[in-house]
């Protein structure tokens, strides 16, 4: 039997309850627009977060050694990156509930547990990464890692203590805002126009064929682009944020809204990766890269790229230290909101500070191949994406549960498509792997 | 839609009221506690353990690569 769902809030079914606080305005035009911006926020994070240190050095890196010519297969994301998170806005609205708590719940213990172990060790992975990124940023920035990385994981800390779920994303949804300054560096470092348009458009390999180097960077690429942590990310940012039956329309905007934004960006680090190529630079690192344009785009924009790296890490890092904590504090049976103070939801910003607090005490011991990490991390990511979505497919799927929210006949040939498609990559990578002469070298 | 049905149709004072979702009252969501766990068939359950053994294996691939790239193994 199917749940029987209220698609009206308290308010509206009783009506001698008057909700706390609402804004009256005159016009259908601005209660929309009104409705949209009160409900805008985890699409766009978990979009923009996306484009994390990780992506920031891989797109940087394809642009580097490709140029524009894998520019379409970012462009070919963006419809692969909706679908995925619009399941998620879904299952969320209908449940209130975050990812690893509905896997939980309808899978069992043992893989809920599965789930959550291998989504807290890349989680963790990844923050390691983005601290390593902060760290190189700051470095090339001239600041000391050893005071700039404590001050940059005190003011992640702070972002989320404040007990208020608004003063978060309100404080997030600025930094997103702020990576729109990739514009302004894709414009003044942009390839002739020609270029640009048959990049992006017309699908091929790059000279060279496909080699190893290739397979890999692609598989990275797509690895950063759709992330299992952005599944659980956005379900509990939505149940946290209380989204409604009646926000399905303007939270689905929201995610293509930050699809958008996160592609084009995602292009724009690709493009300053050309610009590098162009100009004869040897790619080791974004924030290397960052430098050697300086030389040729000017100060301005060597400082505008490490201060973006820092932002790009500083994103990624709240992002996924949330999903870690939400989906621990899920499973744990903890309450977990970021509308709570610290002494009613302890275990939660306990987990929080403790993402934070070991990824960036890590990073401050010296050694680390940071590339290799952050490019082995991204496939990691590609790898274990495929068996998340099989679980958020099956849940899609769930009439028992979901009803008329689940997925429609076309919504599964897409999906199924996708998860053909992620399995094929990986396992391509694992014959790369097991018979490194498959793909010639680059 | 808008965020509740006050927005569907105006006041008295020909206006609309939004409401932020942290300001509404909570609404009922699916039961899952009610649900219990999902009926699998016996050919889900094994794609499923096949799913984890795959995903076991291509971390350690992984793992390898990486630690091939570093040239940890010369």
């Amino acid at each position: 039997m199917s749940n029987k769902f209220v698609t009206a809030p308290a308010s509206v079914l009783d009506p001698r309850i008057e909700p706390a606080r609402g804004r009256s305005v005159k016009s259908k035009w601005a209660r929309d627009v009104l409705t949209f911006l009160m409900v805008f926020g985890p699409g766009l994070i978990v979009m923009v977060a996306d484009n994390d240190a990780g992506a920031v050095s891989t797109y940087s890196q394809a642009g580097a050694q490709y140029g524009t010519r894998l520019l379409w297969l970012v462009l070919l994301l963006l419809p692969v990156t909706y679908f995925i998170q619009e399941m998620v806005v879904r299952l969320g609205i209908a449940t209130g509930k975050g990812h690893a708590a509905m896997i939980y719940q309808r899978f069992g213990r043992w893989w809920g547990l599965f789930s959550l172990i291998d989504l807290e060790l890349v989680n963790f992975l990844t923050l390691v990464t983005e601290f390593a990124a902060i760290d190189l940023a700051l470095t090339k920035l001239g600041v000391d890692p050893r005071i700039g990385i404590p001050v940059a994981a005190a003011g992640l800390v702070l972002i989320a203590f404040t007990g208020s779920y608004r003063r978060w994303e309100r404080t997030v949804v600025l930094l997103c805002l702020l990576d729109l300054a990739w514009f302004a560096v894709a414009f003044r470092l942009r390839p002739p126009a020609g270029e640009l348009v048959r990049g992006a458009l017309v699908p091929g390999v790059p000279a060279g064929g496909i080699t190893a180097d290739l397979m890999f960077l692609v598989i990275a690429i797509v690895g950063t682009t759709i992330a299992p942590w952005q599944l659980f990310f956005q379900q509990s940012c939505i149940a946290d944020k209380r989204l409604r039956f009646s926000d399905l329309k303007w939270a689905r905007l929201d995610t293509l809204l930050g699809a958008c934004v996160t592609v084009t960006v995602a292009g724009c680090m690709m493009i300053a990766g050309s610009a590098s190529l162009a100009h004869g630079f040897r790619f080791t690192d974004p924030a290397q890269m960052a430098l050697d344009l300086g030389t040729a785009a000017g100060g301005f924009f060597r400082h505008a790229m490490l201060l973006l790296m820092v932002n790009a890490a500083v994103l990624g890092t709240t992002a996924i230290s949330l999903s870690s904590a939400w989906a621990y504090g899920e499973v744990r049976g903890w309450a977990h909101s970021l509308q709570l103070p610290v002494r009613e939801a302890p275990g939660f910003y306990a987990v929080y500070l403790a993402c934070v607090a070991a990824a960036a005490g890590l990073v401050l011991i010296p050694g680390a191949p940071l590339q290799l990490i952050i490019l082995g991390v991204q496939v990691l990511a590609g790898v274990m994406l495929p068996s998340a979505i099989i679980f958020l497919q099956l849940l899609l799927n769930d009439r028992e549960l979901l009803g008329e929210f689940a997925n429609k006949p076309w919504n599964n040939v897409v999906n199924w498509t996708i998860i053909i498609v992620l399995f094929a990559l990986s396992l391509i990578l694992a014959a790369q792997v097991a018979a490194p002469k498959l793909f010639p070298g680059a | 839609m808008a965020t509740t049905m006050h927005n569907m149709e105006r006041d008295r004072d020909d206006r609309f009221v939004v409401i932020h979702p942290l300001d509404d009252l909570p609404e009922t969501k699916v039961d899952i506690e009610g649900l219990g766990p999902m009926p699998m068939t016996a050919g889900v359950r094994m794609a499923l353990f096949s799913l984890r053994a795959y995903l076991v294996l291509m971390t350690v691939l992984v793992l390898y690569h990486v630690l091939d790239l570093a040239k940890v193994f010369g």
